[in-house]
This record gives C-alpha cells, structure tokens and sequence, in this order.
C-alpha cells in the first residue's frame, strides 16, 4: 500500500513526479541510467562492454593487420610509420599499402555485418541475411556491368546499389503476401542469387580473357581490388547508416516480436520496413561495390554480436564492429597464410562461414528463427 | 511422349547444325545429306557430334538422378547441384585435376567418389536430424554445403595456374571441346545406373505410398534408398566429370515431368529420360549462339532457366510431398 501511496499525489508536475520516480525506482537490472534534467537515458552496461571488448580486439587485429605482411613491421615501428616518423620504406608500407586496405577492411566489413543485423531484425530470420537471399549477387551483376561497359554512364557504386535494390525488390516483392520469415522466402532469395549469379558469368563471358581473369578475384569477393571512389562512397555510406541505424534501433527492438505486438508499441511498420529494407540494401551495395560480395561476413557479424550481447535489444554497434573485426581477420589471414599467394577474402570467408551456415540449420531442436 | 521424341531429334540435328565457325546450317545439313565438303564433315562429325551425343547423355544423367533424388527423399526441391552432390563430385575432380591426374576413366571415377560421399552426406543429414519433412531447409542446408565445396574448389583455382586453365571453364558447367573417349569413358557407369533404375524402378514407385506399404509389398526399403544413392552417384559422378557441375536440370526436368504425367515415378521417369536431354541441349545450343563466336558455360544458362522454377515452386502455397 505505501508503494502505491508514492504515486498517487498529484499535486507535483509531471516533470518533477518523473525525476522523482527517476530517483526512487533504481533503473532496470544491469542498466546504468544517465540523467540531465528532465531527459534521461538507460544504457545497458552488458553493451558498453561488449563494445569496449570488441573495439579493443579491432584496435589489436588492425595493428597486426599492419605489422604483418611479406615484410614484418614490429609495432613499435608501425607506430612511427603512421605518425609520419618512421624510415620511408615502412612509412610507404604502412600509410601507402597497408593503411587504405586496412580502413577497406573496417568500413566494408562494419556495412556488411550492419546490413545483415538490420535485414535479419526485418525478416526476422538469423538466416535472411543480404548475402544469402540474393542482394549481393544483384549488386555484383549490375557492378560488373558497369565495368564490362554495360551502362558506363553510372560508376560501380551506383550500378551496385540500383542492382542490390532490384535484388531486393524481387525476393520480397514475391514474399509480399507470405511471410519473410520462414525457410521459402530465403530458398526463393536463393533462386534469385543464382540468377544473377548466372547473369554475372554471362557478363564475365563476353569481355577478354586477361579482364575476365582481372575480374575473377572480385566476383568471389576481395580486398585487392578496391578504388578509391567506390571506398569513398562506402565511407560515406557508414557515416549516414550508422546513424540511422541507431536511430531505428528502437523500432528494430520492437520489430522483432510479432506484427501486431510492434505495431501495438506504436512502429509505423510499413514505413520503418522499407526504411529498414532500404537501408540494408544501401550498406551492402556500397560494400560489394569495394570489396565483392563477402556476404558471409554479413552473417558471421552479427551472430558473433548477438551470441555475445543480451538479448533485450538489437545489437547494432556490435555487429559492425564484429563485422570488421571479422573482415580484418579473414583478410590477414588470406594475406598470410599461403603467401605470396593471396587469397581472396571472400573465399576465406566462404569456408569459415559455410560450416557456421550448415551448423545454424542443423543443430538439433532449437528454432533457428 | 511422341512429340517429346520429335522434339528431341530436331534438337539433335539443330545442334549439329548451329555452332561457331564458317560451317553454315546449309553445309552441315549437307554433310548429314551424305555430300559436304571436308571441313564441314570434320566440324560436324569431330567437333559437333561429340558434343551432342555428351550433351544427351549428361542431359539423361541429371534428368534422371533429379527425379530419383526427389523420389526417394520425397523433396521435390531434391536436385543434385542444389544439394551438393554435383560439388562434392566437383570438388573431387578439382583436387584430381590439381594432383595431376588427366585420365578421362580416372577422372570419373574420382567424380563419382566425390558425389557419392555428397549423396551420403546429404541424405544422412536428411535422416539424422529428421529434416525430410521440411523439403526447404534441406535445400538451404545443400546450398551452404555446396557453397562451402564451392569455395575449396577455387581455393584449388588459386593454387596453380595449370589447374587453373584446365578447370576454369569446367567448374562452371560446359560440353566445349569435349572428345569422343570422355563418353566411352561415361558409358559403362551410364549403362549400370540404367539398369540399376531397371530394378529399382517398382519399388521406388511402391515407396512412394510409405515404407510400411512398401515392406508390405516386399520390397525393402533400405535396400532401395541404397540402390538409389549408387545409382544417383554414379550418373552424376559421371556427368560432372564429363562436363562440370550444371545446376538446375535436376530442378527442372523432373518438375517439367510430374507436370506432364503425374507424380507416378515410373512414368515420370520415361519423361526425364527425353526431357533431360532437351533441356541440356537447348541450353547447349543457346550458349553456343548468344554471345558468338566465344561461348557461355552451359551452367549459366541452365541457372537462368532453373532459378525462376525453383523460386515458383518455393512458391506454391502447399509443397507437394511426393
């Protein structure tokens, strides 16, 4: 009764009866609430320090990523390479060679995992990511018309997002109706990858061999063979998405239960949808548009986020940085392991990430969805 | 089924007819006459020939191990390039292939070794984890393994440049410049499928109205599904070998079947034995053409044929069990 008794007088105003209960009632478990006036915010504490965790193990990866190579940089020397004091040799390395692919590597892998996180809230399926229902492949299709000379008026970037948008178009234009959250929408979605992969050959065919070998490494996803343009675009890219995805992060949040529970919270759905849909499709175009469709990454991003986060929110921050960690990674690793050769970071990706795939699906009794 | 055949023999001569080269419809239609000149003769019965008669019995192979896998795991999204089995036979040949190995009977056998161990690892996912019922995940479950085949195989493309040349072409799907000994090479495991689908074909269709039925009938199911698996193994082993992995013509010919005769396996199955050729071939014919005088992989357009009817049937508002 006393409890109830602290809500009822009303003679306060509604701004100080809020930052009364804001100090009497403590925040919610595992919450830390920041509070300025009448404004307040809750931050979860498990998200900052997976978070923390996260960039901590980026900032480590990315200084390997640079140490490491045909030639071997002790970090101390990277340091003086970065900040520009270095002897010119490793300065040449680091700031000319390794840097700009290392800064690929974050805003490719960040788009991609972001893209993912945000298509799998959508569709609400772990496995509808923009990899898997056909987006990328659209992308790469248009893109590589761009450069075989199909529509030379438009650069790759701009091809890569008008065919990630029609890819997207397609799959759920014929999951209007049915539901994306079952297995037919992403066997459809597959379907429409294997067409546009099929379209892809079919540009490779018709250009000369020695382009067609120039192009391969693209087609199954690579590092080496970004333009400045195209990172210039993902980077801007990543600097609206990021943003905007934090701003959706709380109709994503609700989005997750069923139509008519979000739709209750009060998410606009249709609307939040197609901002949701469109955003995705931009962030995985521009990166497909650098690196080629590495859209395991889009998958491995944010299941490493989740497994590690809680499962009150969405977690987006994660996500990208686990996606970058996750490109870095893979990439070194295709640098490295059977130089000089270098192996294309799409491939590296595929065969980490095809037995993750296989393991999701299979795994006994537990609802993938 | 008459018209099937008609249609099957005038997509034999318009192969034979149609390709890149000076050799004109007319003059190869000459040389079929019995009168053509000698280049014509050497294009059409060399190079052309060979390929057709590949074309048809790969066409047979797929068709016919599509329909099969579809009956005995009662999926009919069951096709050998969807669920892995034409790139565990793939991946196989790719690691022969990097190893050295260009003997065109070695080369098959590896492939069929390859697809069987694809065949048994799809099927035992199928019964461990209780999957039959859900037709689609399975075929997710295939595609994650397929790509995961996929991307070792080219990981083999990296390795070397030989390997590289030699398989670049193949590992997309296509019946170029392929020779006389690759089909005797094929036959003999070709002709064993056949007459294993010979004995198996009656209680693969008792199988069909369920295992209890089909005990009651005296027939063994196991033994069967085993039957199925060899059989299966050996004619997409073979025609991967021979021409690369060609998705899709397992989708779509036995699909194409049960909508002309009904989803009777045995008459099905007489379907699949034409249609599998008319589709390889048309797909054949049309690679040749669209972006003469270079060619297109055979696989790309079978892919552009079958992704459409793998997404209708996806589609339809009930899957239908078989």
């Amino acid at each position: 009764m006393e409890s109830l008794e602290r809500f009822a007088p009303r003679e306060t105003t509604p701004a100080e009866s809020r930052a009364a209960l804001a100090e009497d009632i403590p925040p919610p478990l595992g919450h830390w609430r920041l509070a300025a006036g009448d404004i307040s915010l809750l931050i979860e504490r498990r998200a900052l320090w997976v978070g923390a965790l996260l960039l901590l193990a980026l900032l480590v990866a990315s200084l390997a990523y640079l140490a490491l190579g045909t030639e071997r940089l002790a970090p101390p020397v990277v340091w003086r390479a970065l900040v520009g004091q270095g002897d010119p040799v490793a300065t040449f390395l680091v700031q000319e060679l390794r840097l700009p692919r290392l800064v690929a590597a974050w805003l490719t892998g960040a788009a991609f995992a972001l893209a993912g996180c945000l298509m799998q809230t959508l569709a609400r399926n772990r496995l509808a990511t923009p990899g898997i229902i056909g987006i990328d492949n659209g992308a790469t299709a248009f893109a590589v018309a761009s450069v075989v000379g199909l529509g030379t008026s438009l650069a790759p970037p701009a091809m890569a997002l008008v065919g990630g948008a029609t890819a997207a178009a397609i799959t759920f234009g014929l999951a209007s109706g049915g539901d994306t959250r079952g297995y037919r929408f992403i066997v459809a979605g597959i379907g429409i990858g294997a067409m546009f992969g099929a379209v892809t050959q079919l540009l490779l065919a018709q250009i000369d061999i020695d382009s067609a070998n120039a192009a391969y490494p693209w087609t199954v996803g690579t590092l080496n063979a970004r333009t400045g343009g195209a990172v210039l675009a993902l980077a801007g890219g990543c600097a609206m998405g990021l943003p905007l995805a934090l701003a959706l992060a709380r109709s994503l949040g609700n989005m997750r239960f069923s139509n008519a529970i979000a739709q209750g919270f009060g998410v606009p759905l249709r609307r939040r949808r197609l901002q949701v849909l469109s955003l995705a499709v931009v962030l995985s175009a521009l990166a497909v548009a650098v690196a080629g469709p590495v859209g395991m990454v889009g998958l491995i991003g944010p299941e490493i986020a989740r497994s590690l986060s809680s499962s009150r929110s969405v977690p987006l921050i994660a996500s990208a940085l686990a996606g970058a960690l996750v490109m870095v990674l893979a990439d070194l690793v295709g640098r490295l392991l059977l130089a000089p050769i270098e192996l294309p970071v799409g491939i590296v990706t595929a065969i980490v990430g095809g037995p993750w795939l296989l393991w999701i699906l299979l795994r006994p009794s537990r609802n993938p969805a | 089924m008459m018209l099937l055949l008609v249609l099957l023999a005038a997509m034999v001569i318009v192969s034979l007819m149609l390709g890149a080269g000076e050799v004109t419809p007319g003059r190869a239609l000459a040389v079929l006459a019995g009168h053509g000149d000698d280049e014509a003769t050497f294009v059409v019965g060399s190079l052309r020939a060979p390929r057709t008669l590949i074309g048809i019995f790969v066409g047979i192979s797929l068709g016919l191990a599509g329909a099969l896998l579809q009956a005995v795991s009662r999926n009919p999204l069951a096709e050998p390039g969807l669920l892995g089995v034409s790139a565990g036979a793939a991946f196989a040949v790719g690691v022969a292939l990097w190893l050295g190995a260009s003997a065109a009977t070695l080369r098959i056998a590896v492939g069929q070794v390859g697809a069987l161990l694809g065949c048994l690892a799809v099927l035992s996912v199928v019964r461990l984890r209780g999957m039959g019922g859900d037709p689609v995940r399975l075929v997710l479950a295939g595609a994650a393994f397929s790509a995961l085949l996929a991307s070792l195989t080219s990981l083999l493309l990296l390795f070397d440049q030989r390997t590289a040349d030699e398989i670049r072409f193949w590992v997309v799907g296509s019946l170029a410049g392929r020779r006389l000994e690759d089909l005797l090479a094929i036959l003999p495991s070709l002709g064993l499928a056949l007459g294993i689908i010979v004995v198996i074909a009656r209680p693969l269709a008792a199988l069909a109205l369920g295992e209890r039925v089909a005990s009651g009938l005296g027939h063994h199911p196991g033994r069967v599904r085993l039957l199925v698996v060899l059989a299966v193994a050996l004619m997409v082993g073979a025609a991967t070998a021979v021409a690369g992995p060609i998705a899709f013509v397992g989708l779509v010919v036995p699909f194409a079947a049960r909508a002309l005769v009904g989803p009777d396996i045995r008459r099905a199955l007489w379907i699949c034995l034409l249609l599998g050729p008319l589709m390889v071939l048309a797909a054949d014919i049309i690679s040749r053409l669209v972006v003469a005088p270079s060619e297109l992989p055979i696989g790309v357009l079978t892919a552009l044929i079958g992704a459409p009817v793998l997404v209708a049937v996806v589609r339809a508002r009930r899957l239908p069990t078989l």
